[in-house]
């Protein structure tokens, strides 16, 4: 029989508070194969590791439980611990009796105790089953790939390529620069936003370590850290890369013209277009959806124009598969949509727009080329409005949480009108003001103080048209008093959401996401630039609202990440897999339920009969169990979580 | 095909011609509104007093009513007992206990058969909104029917009209649920298909005083008065409603209005339903409740060549004569106003 040694940390008062570890330990000293137990004060400090090294060697302990915090913790620890002793570290299990004990039992201490000895009983029974088992290795691929090439994408790309690794940094949209580039100015420093993102992206299209794919959207992505299989779709943009001149003929002769994505719909450009001057790469596109059906019968003006011969009608979608060892998802975001704030207007007046649609405004490259005109009839708007928080922080109506740009870029969007309408009026309505960032606040203050925007603290009940005015119905909440403004432009500051389509991606890539369709991270504080899925990272928006400061910082975060990925030799994989044993006849009922496809059926030849038999990849098993119960004759089972060590635990945990 | 109709009592007193236009055009729709053969007030305002069942034992009694017809739908024309009896149903539904306490209190209700003269005792458990559904009349029009199928016989054409929904009808949007409260669309709807033109207006939601009416009659004219100069600014010849108060606020005190707010011109107010009457052709005394149009109505409607010039139409409400002699009369109901 295994001897077995038992480690009951007091954790403080954490545990010892409510558990009494004393009692736990008298109580184990007797029960079946443990040979040595004892408290101790911190068994994750120093001291408390060489307690348990030194333990095992002079008592010949085969196996050891700790019974402290949650495994998720310190597991990897104590692992070491006992391997550093001479055992192998599967010969360790954590007895968790604060996480699932002593914490939620703080008002029944007896109960707690005697809950405690069960919980350390069952994983004394559990170490009693284990077998030393050793890690897999697999190879990895040295290649990442990167979903979204916003500043985020592009951040991430650019650092990942500079550590010497492959990257393919994949857009769906014609050029990469995300919603960075249709910014205006930045803050806190009131930097042009394309001055400062131009030059990465540039830096990404020279990269010699970074290949571009715009108009590329991501299928499906199989396989597992170091070894992913991404499906990639090609959508046809029908002219051809490398051939094209930017000559523009083919725009001027275009007849069809849509409202301009890049503007936010606040200009038109043609079916045929380049989204901005300085899109990367620098080729037109094609926009199948509003072309005049892609019949050079019914129109082929632009082809009949084109010198190089640069459009091709002909051209189809394309996918292709790619392998990769990282991903990185930098999806981004989109404003809540417009029309759901019915209270304000939103899409129902000309001159209710959202940020983004301001930043086109204020843009130098926008429609009105910096001027602050408004859309309906391209005046100059004399009092302009912005509501802070619509729909943020409204649980009851629209999103509950704290879009984080909206202060600032309100209070930026303010100064830059005045800067351009001198006597024009700024009013702010706002719940509070958040300026939790470095020269934020100082900035903030700069908008109230040096540009006298008129900050009022209250929610706005109502926007409505008089005239060719805006009435906008609010209250002061400091003075208490009901607030009218009639304006003439009003500036709505919208949630921020996952930008539109990520759900259903994310689905497909099994990523999970909190109930606003974030993507998770694997810690909310200790590990914010992974996702718990190993192998993929997470950069921008795309897991919560942040500026571009951040999400610059979480994009070089995730790079490192990757960059620590690829540094090793191969990568170790946890052997707890499923193993195949001669029970198996072969019925199958475990192939179809495995969610990575690990389980095949073989054929084989015993005695001269054939005879069948299920197989597990071991590179793509994550022990999950599912065939475990599937199977009628414990003939497939996950290493050191068999049947019979499960029994034995559940008796333990029952037994007086 | 018939239908329990709960009418609620403003519609017996004050509002009889929100009832007798509802009877008329369903009627002419083919569809026999049966008024519930017993019934009380629904509550009138809804008790938010969570988990109390006094307060629910009124609406769900009126439900159980509908039930013991047979039918698994009540409909309303009045916004306000829409309203309660719609939540009261969403509530009860929920919660369980709640609803054992109301169906156990209920219980001790005395029936009489109709027939026998007998004292019953016994009546069937109400299960909530599996049982019976509350629709307002516009729902019911909008569901069941449809608004093009709604055979239109005169049509309304020229007619510039501002739906005006108020409160009751559309809010709490989560329980209520029959329209967007912020861009409700459905008496838009019913308007166009009966020919006329629906005005939007951005106080078509706004409140229109409600209640303050009795207790502050003053300043109880403001919010009717904004209401309506929107829907005239925007070129609205005339307003429809739904709810019995909101017509007393707009079209009774109406004169008390102008009174207190002389750019105002004034404009006739109509329930929905007797647009729905016109437009399907029923004869205008059924259609039109004269006697409660304070607001002359005639003009408009020959205007829009609904009434012949040399019909006699039935006169109107004593409000009428005191708009030919303003300042003496007052319209019936209102506060009076104070001759300094």
């Amino acid at each position: 029989m295994k001897r077995i040694g038992v480690f009951v940390c007091h954790c403080g008062i954490n545990i010892a508070g409510t558990v009494d570890v004393k009692k736990v330990v008298e109580t184990l000293k007797g029960y079946s194969g443990i040979v040595h137990a004892e408290d101790y004060m911190f068994v994750c400090s120093e001291p408390g590791q060489a307690l348990i090294r030194d333990t095992i060697k002079q008592k010949q302990l085969d196996a050891i439980v700790v019974a402290a915090c949650s495994p998720s913790l310190h597991e990897a620890t104590f692992r070491r611990v006992a391997q550093d002793a001479g055992l192998n570290p599967y010969q360790c299990e954590m007895a968790n009796i604060r996480e699932q004990c002593s914490w939620v039992h703080q008002a029944d201490k007896e109960g707690a105790t005697q809950k405690a000895v069960r919980i350390v009983r069952s994983l004394v029974e559990a170490v009693r089953y284990n077998e030393d088992l050793e890690p897999i290795t697999v190879p990895v691929t040295r290649r990442a790939v990167v979903v979204g090439a916003g500043i985020a994408g592009i951040k991430a790309a650019l650092d990942i390529a500079d550590a010497g690794h492959e990257v393919l940094l994949i857009e769906r949209n014609p050029s990469i620069g995300g919603r960075m580039i249709q910014l205006s100015e930045t803050f806190p420093t009131l930097d042009c936003s394309q001055c400062i993102l131009t030059p990465k992206m540039v830096a990404a299209s020279r990269h010699p370590k970074i290949k571009i794919l715009t108009y590329h959207e991501v299928v499906e992505i199989s396989g597992f850290v170091g070894n992913f299989k991404v499906k990639l779709l090609k959508k046809p943009r029908y002219v051809k890369e490398g051939t094209c001149n930017l000559c523009n003929k083919c725009i001027e002769v275009c007849p069809v013209v849509v409202p301009s994505e890049f503007d936010m719909g606040l200009a038109w450009r043609k079916a045929i277009y380049l989204p901005f001057p300085q899109a990367v790469p620098s080729v037109f596109t094609l926009d199948e959806k509003s072309c005049l059906g892609l019949d050079p019968i019914r129109c082929g003006k632009c082809a009949e124009v084109c010198t190089p011969k640069a459009i091709d009608f002909d051209m189809g979608p394309e996918v292709f598969e790619v392998e990769a060892g990282a991903v990185v998802v930098a999806t981004g975001f989109d404003l809540y949509p417009m029309s759901k704030l019915g209270e304000y207007g939103g899409e129902k007046y000309e001159d209710v727009i959202n940020g983004l649609e301001f930043e086109r405004i204020l843009s130098a490259s926008g429609p009105t080329g910096g001027q602050v005109r408004r859309p309906s009839d391209g005046r100059v708007p004399k009092d302009v409005v912005f509501i802070q928080c619509a729909g943020s922080r409204d649980p009851e109506n629209h999103m509950p949480y704290c879009s984080k740009i909206c202060c600032m870029y309100t209070a930026k969007h303010a100064m830059l009108y005045k800067h351009r309408v001198h006597d024009g009026n700024a009013h702010v309505f706002y719940i509070d003001v958040r300026t939790g960032g470095k020269d934020f606040e100082e900035f903030y203050q700069r908008a109230v103080e040096e540009d006298r925007v008129n900050y009022i603290r209250g929610k706005v009940s109502k926007v409505f048209k008089q005239g060719d005015k805006i009435v906008v119905w609010g209250v002061d909440t400091l003075s208490g008093k009901k607030v009218e403004v009639k304006a003439d432009l009003v500036v709505l500051a919208l949630p921020l959401v996952p930008s539109a389509g990520t759900e259903e991606l994310f689905r497909k890539l099994r990523l999970s996401t909190n109930k606003h369709g974030f993507i998770q991270e694997a810690h909310p504080k200790l590990r914010p630039v992974e996702h718990p899925n190993s192998g993929f990272y997470l950069a921008g928006v795309a897991q919560g609202p942040k500026d571009i400061p951040e999400a610059v910082a979480q994009a070089s975060g995730a790079a490192g990440k990757v960059g620590a990925l690829f540094s090793a030799a191969e990568l170790l994989r946890e052997p707890t897999t499923a193993e195949v044993n001669d029970l198996c006849d072969g019925c199958a009922f475990c192939v179809d339920p495995c969610p990575v496809q690990a389980v095949t059926l073989v054929e084989y030849a015993r005695d001269g009969e054939m005879k069948k038999k299920v197989e597990v990849n071991q590179a793509l098993c994550l022990g999950c169990g599912v065939c475990m119960a599937t199977c009628p004759k414990k003939g497939i089972a996950v290493r050191n979580f068999t049947a019979d060590r499960f029994l034995s635990m559940v008796d333990a945990m029952l037994t007086d | 095909m018939e239908i329990p109709y709960y009418p609620g009592c403003t519609l017996k007193i004050k509002a009889m011609a929100l009832d007798q236009s509802t009877v008329a055009a369903f009627g002419a729709l083919g569809v026999s509104l049966k008024e519930l053969p017993r019934w009380t007030c629904c509550g009138a305002v809804y008790p938010l007093t969570a988990k109390k069942i006094a307060g629910l034992a009124a609406p769900i009694r009126i439900l159980r009513e509908a039930k013991m017809m047979g039918s698994d739908t009540v409909v309303t024309a009045c916004a306000f007992c829409y309203n309660v009896l719609k939540r009261a149903n969403k509530d009860f539904t929920a919660d369980p206990l709640r609803k054992k306490r109301i169906n156990a209190y209920l219980a001790d209700d005395v029936r009489v058969d109709e027939t026998t003269g007998e004292k019953i005792r016994e009546w069937p458990e109400y299960a909530g909104a599996e049982d019976v559904k509350v629709l307002h009349l516009l729902e019911f029009l909008r569901d069941r029917i449809g608004f093009h199928k709604i055979p239109v016989k005169k049509p309304l054409r020229g007619l510039r009209v501002a739906p005006y929904y108020g409160c009751t009808l559309l809010r709490p949007a989560k329980e209520i649920g029959l329209d967007d409260p912020e861009r409700p669309t459905i008496m838009h709807d019913l308007l166009r298909s009966l020919g006329a033109e629906p005005i939007d207006f951005p106080f078509l939601n706004e409140c229109c005083a409600s209640f303050l009416s009795l207790t502050e009659p003053e300043r109880a004219l403001r919010p009717s008065y904004l209401i309506m100069s929107s829907a005239e600014a925007e070129g609205a010849q005339a307003i429809a409603v739904s709810c019995p108060l909101c017509y007393y606020n707009m079209e009774a005190r109406q004169l008390e209005i102008r009174e207190r707010y002389p750019d105002f011109k004034g404009m006739p107010v109509f329930y929905f339903t007797e647009l729905l009457a016109l437009g399907l052709g029923v004869t205008l005394d059924q259609a039109i409740g004269w006697k409660e149009h304070s607001v002359d109505v005639r003009r408009l409607l020959e205007s829009a060549g609904l009434i012949d010039k040399g019909d006699a139409a039935p006169s109107q409400g004593p409000c009428r004569a005191k708009e030919e002699e303003p300042g003496r009369a007052r319209p019936r109901g209102a506060a009076p106003v104070d001759a300094a």
